[in-house]
Formats: structure tokens, C-alpha cells, sequence
């Protein structure tokens, strides 16, 4: 294989799943190119991709917001009322002398999930106005190894088995914030699914570093 | 113009850029992140947070994980007695969660992460027809996962609070959040270019 300069490697990608060589080609927005291989998704191209990132961004972070503002369960037990919020869920860990189980799930449901929006948001910021060369790629190094930490979408799932363990208690009032954590949840997934970091780092290249170039 | 060799193709484990393997001090040409340092101890970062999480999910299994006291009494339950008493009480698609996330996933985890770190050292012949990266990638799927039964026991324990009627963590929790961390540790430590090296 012969290549013009170590540059020209961006024009390959190496499949996720099965550590497959693949050749770059254009294809039409808002569809995806799939492994040769294994058929799992390489890259997609979007051409609104940063509004769509942005947008999808503030929106996840309004509604984490919210989710962690009211309660997500309410219980009616023995005749009080009993409610919790995620920071609570943690910091009743915290209290109890759990520390160790109580720091994991600080970061695994609290901190890292807020990280991972609001470095989205600055990333998409930062590209839309096409500044700081140096601060994006900090960014996307620090999101790349903090991405596969959060733990939002297991989390809400856990609450939906405690549902079930906790029927036998007494009544259950589902909260405001439940719905809200579920749809950041999505949006989450949405976001993690769809838009791949090298989809960013393409985006910065063609962005950033190009217009130094001119 | 260069000329390399496609088997010399790497993905940089940070942002995913096609590099060069240049031996022994890779740094990736787009985010500058190390590749690999250790040629000479490649696997044995992996091999130290995986031997801590088994030694750490022992007790994860022989202490109670939910302590439950009501009125008086206490009832103590483990990861698997929760799940039988589940099974028992006839939430059977709860029970089968929990014993999956619990049991089935971090063990599982366990041996294909074992089973990839000796066959990448001691290739054994006949497992050329198993796709190791795939292998690999459902271990960083499957592995978090594991987490639901500690976030069920924190909600729980939040929530049934009253002097009557209390729910606590109990010591496996804190055993099992800690082997979860260092399987996921182990798997991100697990250098994947090695697969291709003994393919």
C-alpha cells in the first residue's frame, strides 16, 4: 500500500468491531458506511452535524437539569412519604459510610454524565465559531476517555427494577424527574450512537485546522 | 511517497485515527496520545486489575448485599439469594436482570478477558477462527452493566428510610461497585493491538 504522507491515513478508518481496514468514501448526507467485514456502522456524514450536536446537546442538558432538580420516585409508606432525587440517591451512600460505592456513583451518574454535555456543548460552540484549535482537541481526548464511565442509561434502568422490588412497600408515585431522566437517557444514546468521535475530529480538521492553512 | 504495510496500520485507542505502528514509542499523529509504551510488559497492567477484581468479587458474593430491617428483625440477602427470592416471589423477568448483570456478565467478563490476555501472549493454535476483536468489543459492552444491581441497592437504600421499616447497603455492595471498576479497568488497560500481532 502506498500513501502520499501520514495525513493521507485520514482517509482510512478502522472498523470498531472488528479491527478491519477500510478506504474513506463520500458518501451521500445523512447516510452511514459500514464495514466491509462485519457490517458495523464506520462514520455518517451530516452536513448540519453541528447544529444537530449542538442542539441535541442543550437540549440533554436542560433535561438533566430537570432530573436532578425533583424527585425521581415518590413512596407512600406506613402513612409518610418518602422521595428521592438522584443527588440525594448518592448522598444517602455518602451518609451511611458507604464512600467508596457512594464516590463510583457520584461519578458514574452524576459527574460524568453533566461532563460529557457540557463538553459536547463547548465542543459545538467552539466549531461553530471556529476557534480554539488547542482547547477542542483537549476536549475530545478528555470525552473520549470519559465517554465509556457514564452510566446514565443503566442507571435508569436500575430505577425501573427497583420499581418493581419496591411494589411490595406501598404506593409508588413516579416523578417528574423520572420522565425527565428519561429522555436525557435518549438523548444520550442518540447522541453516543450517531455521532462517533472521529466524526468530530474530521469536522475540527476540516474546520479548524484548514483555515490556518489559508 | 511511503510505502507501508497494511498489517502496520493502527487505530489510535483515544480518537480512532489510522496510525503507523512506529514500535516502541507510538503517540497518535492527530490527539498525541500514547498508543502503547510497554512492549515488554503488555499485558500485565491488565492481568493486575483483573486478578483485583476477582479477589474483590469473593466477598461481593458471600456478604450480604441488601440488608433489610423491619420492625425488628433483620433480613440479611445476598446477590443470589436476592435473585432467588425474586425468582420465588414470581418477578421472573426482574430476576433474570439482576442474575445476568450480576452473575452471568461479570463472569463471563472474567474468562473471555483471561482467555484473550493468554492467547495473545501463548497463541494456542486452534483459536485462530475466533474473532478476538469481537470478543473484546462485547466485554466493553456488556461490561457496565454489571452496575444495576449497586444502583438498585443505592435507590433502595435512599428510599426505604424510616425508623420502622430500613433498607441498607450491605458490605458486597462496596466489594462489588469495586470488582465491576477494575473489570472495566482491566478491559480499557487491554491493549487491543496485540490481537493483531498473534493473529
Amino acid at each position: 500500500m502506498k500513501i502520499e504522507n501520514e495525513d493521507a491515513l485520514d482517509n482510512f478508518v478502522i472498523c470498531h468491531k472488528c479491527f478491519t481496514l477500510n478506504e474513506e468514501t463520500p458518501i451521500k448526507d445523512g447516510s452511514k458506511a459500514c464495514c466491509s467485514e462485519c457490517g458495523g456502522v464506520l462514520y455518517r456524514y451530516d452536513s448540519k452535524l453541528i447544529d444537530h450536536g449542538l442542539a441535541l446537546s442543550i437540549t440533554g442538558f436542560i433535561f438533566f437539569v430537570l432530573a436532578n432538580l425533583f424527585p425521581l420516585i415518590q413512596i407512600d409508606i406506613l402513612g409518610s412519604e418518602q422521595f428521592i432525587t438522584i443527588p440525594k440517591t448518592i448522598f444517602s451512600l455518602l451518609d451511611n459510610g458507604f464512600y467508596i460505592v457512594g464516590l463510583i456513583c457520584a461519578f458514574l451518574i452524576f459527574i460524568f454524565p453533566l461532563m460529557i454535555f457540557v463538553i459536547n456543548m463547548l465542543l459545538f460552540m467552539l466549531l461553530k465559531i471556529g476557534h480554539g484549535e488547542k482547547l477542542t482537541k483537549e476536549l475530545l481526548v478528555l470525552l473520549s476517555h470519559i465517554t465509556p464511565w457514564s452510566m446514565a442509561d443503566i442507571f435508569f434502568i436500575s430505577i425501573l427494577v427497583a420499581l418493581v422490588k419496591l411494589v411490595a412497600f406501598g404506593q409508588i408515585h413516579i416523578g417528574v424527574a423520572f420522565w425527565a431522566l428519561m429522555i436525557f437517557v435518549l438523548i444520550d444514546i442518540y447522541i453516543t450512537k450517531s455521532i462517533h468521535l472521529s466524526e468530530i475530529w474530521m469536522l475540527r480538521k476540516r474546520i479548524l485546522l484548514n483555515e490556518d492553512e489559508k | 511517497m511511503i510505502e507501508i504495510d497494511e498489517d502496520k496500520l493502527i487505530r489510535c485507542p483515544v480518537c480512532d485515527a489510522v496510525n503507523i505502528d512506529k514500535g516502541k514509542k507510538n503517540a497518535c499523529r492527530r490527539c498525541g496520545s500514547a498508543i502503547y509504551h510497554h512492549r515488554s510488559f503488555s499485558t500485565e497492567k491488565s492481568w493486575a486489575y483483573l486478578i483485583t477484581a476477582m479477589i474483590a468479587y469473593i466477598p461481593a458474593n458471600l456478604y450480604p448485599m441488601l440488608v433489610t430491617s423491619a420492625f425488628g428483625t433483620k433480613d440479611e440477602s445476598t446477590i443470589i439469594g436476592g435473585v432467588v427470592m425474586l425468582w420465588e416471589h414470581g418477578s421472573y423477568p426482574v430476576a433474570v436482570i439482576i442474575f445476568f448483570a450480576s452473575i452471568v456478565i461479570p463472569v463471563l467478563k472474567f474468562l473471555i478477558l483471561i482467555y484473550l490476555l493468554i492467547s495473545v501472549k501463548y497463541p494456542l493454535g486452534k483459536d485462530k477462527k475466533v474473532n478476538k476483536h469481537k470478543l473484546y468489543y462485547m466485554t466493553e459492552v456488556i461490561g457496565p452493566w454489571s452496575m444495576i444491581d449497586v444502583f438498585v441497592v443505592a435507590i433502595l437504600a435512599a428510599l426505604i428510610h424510616l425508623s420502622n421499616v430500613e433498607i441498607l447497603a450491605g458490605t458486597a455492595a462496596t466489594a462489588f461497585a469495586i470488582s465491576v471498576f477494575f473489570t472495566l479497568l482491566a478491559a480499557h488497560a487491554f491493549d487491543e493491538t496485540l490481537i493483531k500481532e498473534n493473529r
